[in-house]
């Protein structure tokens, strides 16, 4: 099937065919998609890339779709690459870059790994799809099942936001609200997709899916020019976007697509759900379960990180490091991203911003750096951790006296 | 009580993806039962060789994360239901 040789357990480093499996038959393992990188090379090329739809599958060599009719068009990704050269200046650094997921066609960056798991399921023949979601999962699976005409059963648990429960709906899935946490709505996602033979995108598509999220940071390479950062900031969940980053880079060095220079990958969670922080901060390097995560960034609210283990070896293989700002510094870092680039991200966009505000406070990240900030979710979604934050609004009256007075004489 | 495995690991149990068994115990004690049932293929699908479960699988008591609980020595009561997993979270 196209370029991809097969699948590998990166725990045990078994190999497979590229077939429906969700883990590592010896050990359960997560298992990774590999690629024929000699004949990768030969067609991806950056000549090449320059005529091409400026959407994901523009890598398509990477990506392992290999029947286009599978594919569904929702032309997921080539977001912008914004030069925050004001954020920039209010953090004291010189070259930074906001890669803005906020306007893919569900808001977040998980239309990218939905294209993959759903065209994988059209491929298949699966006779309906899911996922399990803190939120933006949900949008993005059940709008690509809308497109493709499959039915889609999102998991959620029934606390959360509003809009994220909302939108899956208005797609047509049907959503199951589960009480409890998301790892709650995990495990029975798991189970009921087990027993009806569904393609769950983030369960048993799963390695299929995380190829979707390389496009962040084949993205990222083209629209600087050919370059990799010296830094990329990445929320984290279960750690998936993180091990997915670092993969585009290690699939982009095979192809000897990066001249020079080495990028730190930096991960982070809010305070209130911090596994894999935790981890980082231990000796053993094992990801630490919250039980009951307690955050307003509810999209990296997830207690038992599949990918935690791997995101803390990659951030120590790379010289990052992991930060769990507190919810004060995550509505702070919203706000000056809006405030100084008039992006309006998720709380986990301002997660970001807080990580690398006090990284480079405190010198973790130099202020020539040239650092990238992945902001992977809109604040439209997630309206409410704004209630009692700013000041209600007085109305006016439609007078100019009235004007003036409220906007205290000027 | 009721043993609930996913499909990866009820290669183990003859594909059998749900176990309905008379038993009064703790977790540990549980899979050496199944282990006696389905043989000893069973247990080094779960355990790896320091006699603890591997670390992608995961096991829930009545929804509770045993990791939460007591591990392997966590009391499995006679109507409980078991659910066996594959470590897989989020995206």
């Amino acid at each position: 099937m196209g370029y991809v040789r097969g699948l590998r357990c990166r725990e045990c480093g078994a190999e497979y065919p590229a077939t429906r499996l969700t883990v590592c038959d010896a050990c359960f393992g997560p298992l990774e998609v590999r690629y024929e990188i000699e004949a990768v090379k030969e067609a991806f090329t950056r000549g090449a890339l320059a005529h091409r739809p400026r959407d994901l599958w523009r890598y398509a060599e990477l990506l392992p779709v290999a029947d286009e009719a599978s594919r569904v068009d929702l032309q997921a990704g080539f977001t912008p690459l914004r030069r925050a050269e004001n954020l920039a200046r209010a953090l004291g650094l010189r070259n930074l870059w906001v890669k803005d997921d906020t306007v893919n066609p569900t808001y977040s960056f998980k239309d990218r790994p939905v294209a993959v798991a759903i065209a994988k399921a059209r491929e298949w023949g699966l006779p309906a799809v899911g996922c399990a979601s803190t939120g933006n999962l949900a949008a993005a699976t059940a709008a690509a099942a809308a497109k493709a005409h499959l039915p889609c059963y999102v998991f959620a648990s029934a606390h959360l936001e509003p809009t994220k429960l909302l939108l899956p709906r208005l797609y047509g899935a049907t959503v199951v609200p589960v009480c409890g946490t998301y790892d709650d709505a995990n495990r029975v996602a798991l189970i009921t997709a087990d027993r009806h033979g569904w393609g769950f995108v983030n369960i048993n598509l799963r390695p299929y899916y995380a190829e979707g999220s390389k496009t962040l940071l084949f993205e990222t390479w083209e629209q600087l020019g050919f370059e990799l950062p010296d830094a990329v900031v990445v929320p984290m969940g279960s750690g998936l976007l993180l091990t997915s980053v670092d993969k585009g880079i290690q699939e982009l060095d095979a192809l000897g697509q990066v001249e020079d220079g080495h990028t730190r990958i930096i991960g982070s969670q809010p305070e209130g759900c911090a596994p894999i922080v935790r981890g980082f901060e231990s000796p053993d390097g094992r990801p630490r379960p919250v039980k009951r995560p307690a955050s307003i960034a509810e999209s990296l609210a997830i207690g038992d990180p599949a990918s935690g283990f791997e995101a803390i070896q990659i951030m120590r293989r790379t010289g990052g490091f992991a930060d769990a700002p507190l919810d004060a510094e995550i509505l702070e870092g919203q706000r000056l991203l809006a405030r100084t680039e008039g992006v309006f991200a998720e709380p986990a966009g301002g997660t970001t911003v807080a990580t690398l505000k006090r990284a480079v406070e405190d010198g973790r990240i130099g202020r020539d750096e040239r650092v990238v900030l992945l902001v992977t979710g809109n604040g439209l979604k997630t309206p409410a951790v704004w209630n009692g934050v700013l000041p209600a609004l007085t109305p006016v009256a439609p007078d100019p006296a009235a004007v003036d007075r409220f906007l205290g004489g000027a | 009580m009721r043993l609930v495995l996913a499909s990866p690991i009820a290669t183990a149990t003859r594909g059998e993806r749900e176990i309905s068994l008379e038993f009064e115990g703790t977790l540990d004690q549980l899979f050496t039962e199944v282990t006696k049932r389905y043989g000893n293929g069973f247990r080094t699908r779960i355990y790896d060789g320091q006699g603890t479960l591997r670390r992608f699988v995961n096991v829930y008591v009545n929804g509770e994360d045993a990791r939460y609980l007591k591990g392997l020595e966590t009391p499995v009561p006679r109507d409980a239901t078991v659910d066996l997993l594959p470590a897989i979270a989020g995206g």
